[in-house]
């Protein structure tokens, strides 16, 4: 019914990122808050709120993560990344009395992926971390799979609001696997209908052809 | 895989005819059908009993578990036991629709029947959805699927396949050095 005729590519979810992922790509956008270690000769000018030549060291800012990660080594310090408010002991706090009330889209939109990324930068907090993660992924599992599974033809964004990204692909695959069984219970599989690649194809101008 | 293509399956199913009209036996690939003699039984797959349906040639004879006395014990079976009972067939809901909507003048009470299956199909969901919940909550490692049948298993199969993923790969995120080791690459 919703079938698309490409295949997009999952998200990485883990520490490793996909490549080709949109999710990822849009992930690797978020931004951390970081402090450089060390002095950035002439690159000041990257630096709006100091009128300096040199990026100092210690100095706050506010790093992508994946520029965060491309400077981050753990040898030579570089600079140095604070978890975000999500991931931190008072927060985790709250995952684990009920993950279900948070609004993870407010807080996320990509809370389980970029959790996961923030394990590349060796913090003492890493293994808790990981435990909230899954923690909280596991306690909204049931939410996201009766929600998915019972709402049958009405408008959805109530209950899409406050997933994560990651959830709303699972909820979207939960309401195509209940769509096509309640298509086919109500006859509607037996009509024949036009392929999603057929419809989606648009004739090629000669123009183009030729050009 | 498409619910239609699961219906497809169970239309390799057994049923009894009765037909109007005689014919030799007729050899396919599958097997061999009939003689077929008007009046007698004969057993045929549930593709070509629709067909003679439907060209008005044969009667069909209802499946033996397709009562709704029998099918009053399953229901109330299900709803007692914690675990899956074995389903009346293992293509019950494909089964009954297709004759029920084909064939419904050949099988008595056949509302009653509808209305028992549906109710049995909703506690088996039911039943599914609960035993999903605590696959993941408890983070089993594999699940026996015993007396489900393809239709039930199929509702959730991409929903559940995709979670169990997720859940394995932030799972895999607690071992540490499982993934860092690329990550230096950079």
């Amino acid at each position: 019914m919703d079938s698309q005729s490409y295949l997009p590519v999952p998200p990485g979810v883990g520490m490793e990122e996909n490549f080709l992922s949109l999710d990822d790509i849009l992930l690797s956008h978020e931004r951390l808050p970081s402090r450089t270690e060390c002095l950035f000769p002439r690159l000041g000018y990257l630096e709006k709120t100091s009128d300096s030549q040199d990026i100092m060291e210690g100095t706050k800012m506010e790093l992508p993560l994946w520029l965060a990660k491309g400077l981050y080594e753990r040898k030579r310090r570089v600079v140095s990344v604070e978890l975000p408010k999500v991931y931190r002991e008072g927060w985790r706090t709250v995952f684990s009395a009920d993950p279900t009330v948070v609004d993870l889209h407010k807080m996320g939109p990509y809370y389980y992926g970029l959790g996961s990324q923030m394990l590349h930068f060796d913090s003492p907090e890493n293994p808790e971390i990981a435990q909230a993660l899954l923690q909280t992924f596991i306690g909204r599992f049931r939410r996201t799979m009766d929600s998915s599974q019972n709402a049958y033809n009405e408008d959805t964004s109530a209950l899409v609001d406050r997933l994560d990204c990651l959830e709303r692909v699972l909820f979207r695959m939960g309401q195509s696997g209940l769509n096509s069984f309640q298509g086919w219970e109500k006859g509607r599989a037996s009509h024949l209908t036009t392929s999603a690649l057929v419809l989606n194809y648009r004739k090629r101008k000669m123009a183009d052809l030729q050009a | 895989m498409d619910p239609s293509e699961v219906e497809f399956l169970a239309e390799k199913e057994v049923v009894k005819i009765i037909p109007n009209f005689s014919l030799d036996k007729i050899y396919l690939i599958g097997g061999d059908l009939g003689p077929f003699n008007p009046g007698l039984p004969v057993d045929v797959p549930v593709w070509l009993a629709l067909n003679l349906k439907q060209r008005q040639k044969c009667r069909i004879l209802p499946p033996e578990w397709m009562d709704v006395d029998k099918l009053e014990d399953v229901r109330e079976m299900e709803r007692k036991e914690e675990s899956f009972t074995p389903p009346p067939s293992p293509y019950y809901m494909e089964l009954t629709k297709l004759l029920l909507n084909h064939a419904s003048d050949n099988i008595p009470k056949a509302d009653e029947i509808r209305t028992l299956v549906k109710d049995i199909w909703d506690t088996r969901i039911a039943k599914l959805r609960l035993s999903a919940d605590s696959f993941i909550s408890q983070q089993e490692a594999h699940a026996k699927l015993d007396n489900l049948t393809l239709m039930e298993i199929n509702t959730t199969r991409s929903f559940l396949l995709d979670s169990l993923n997720c859940m394995f790969k932030l799972r895999s995120n607690m071992q540490p050095g499982s993934g860092t080791g690329k990550a230096l690459d950079y």
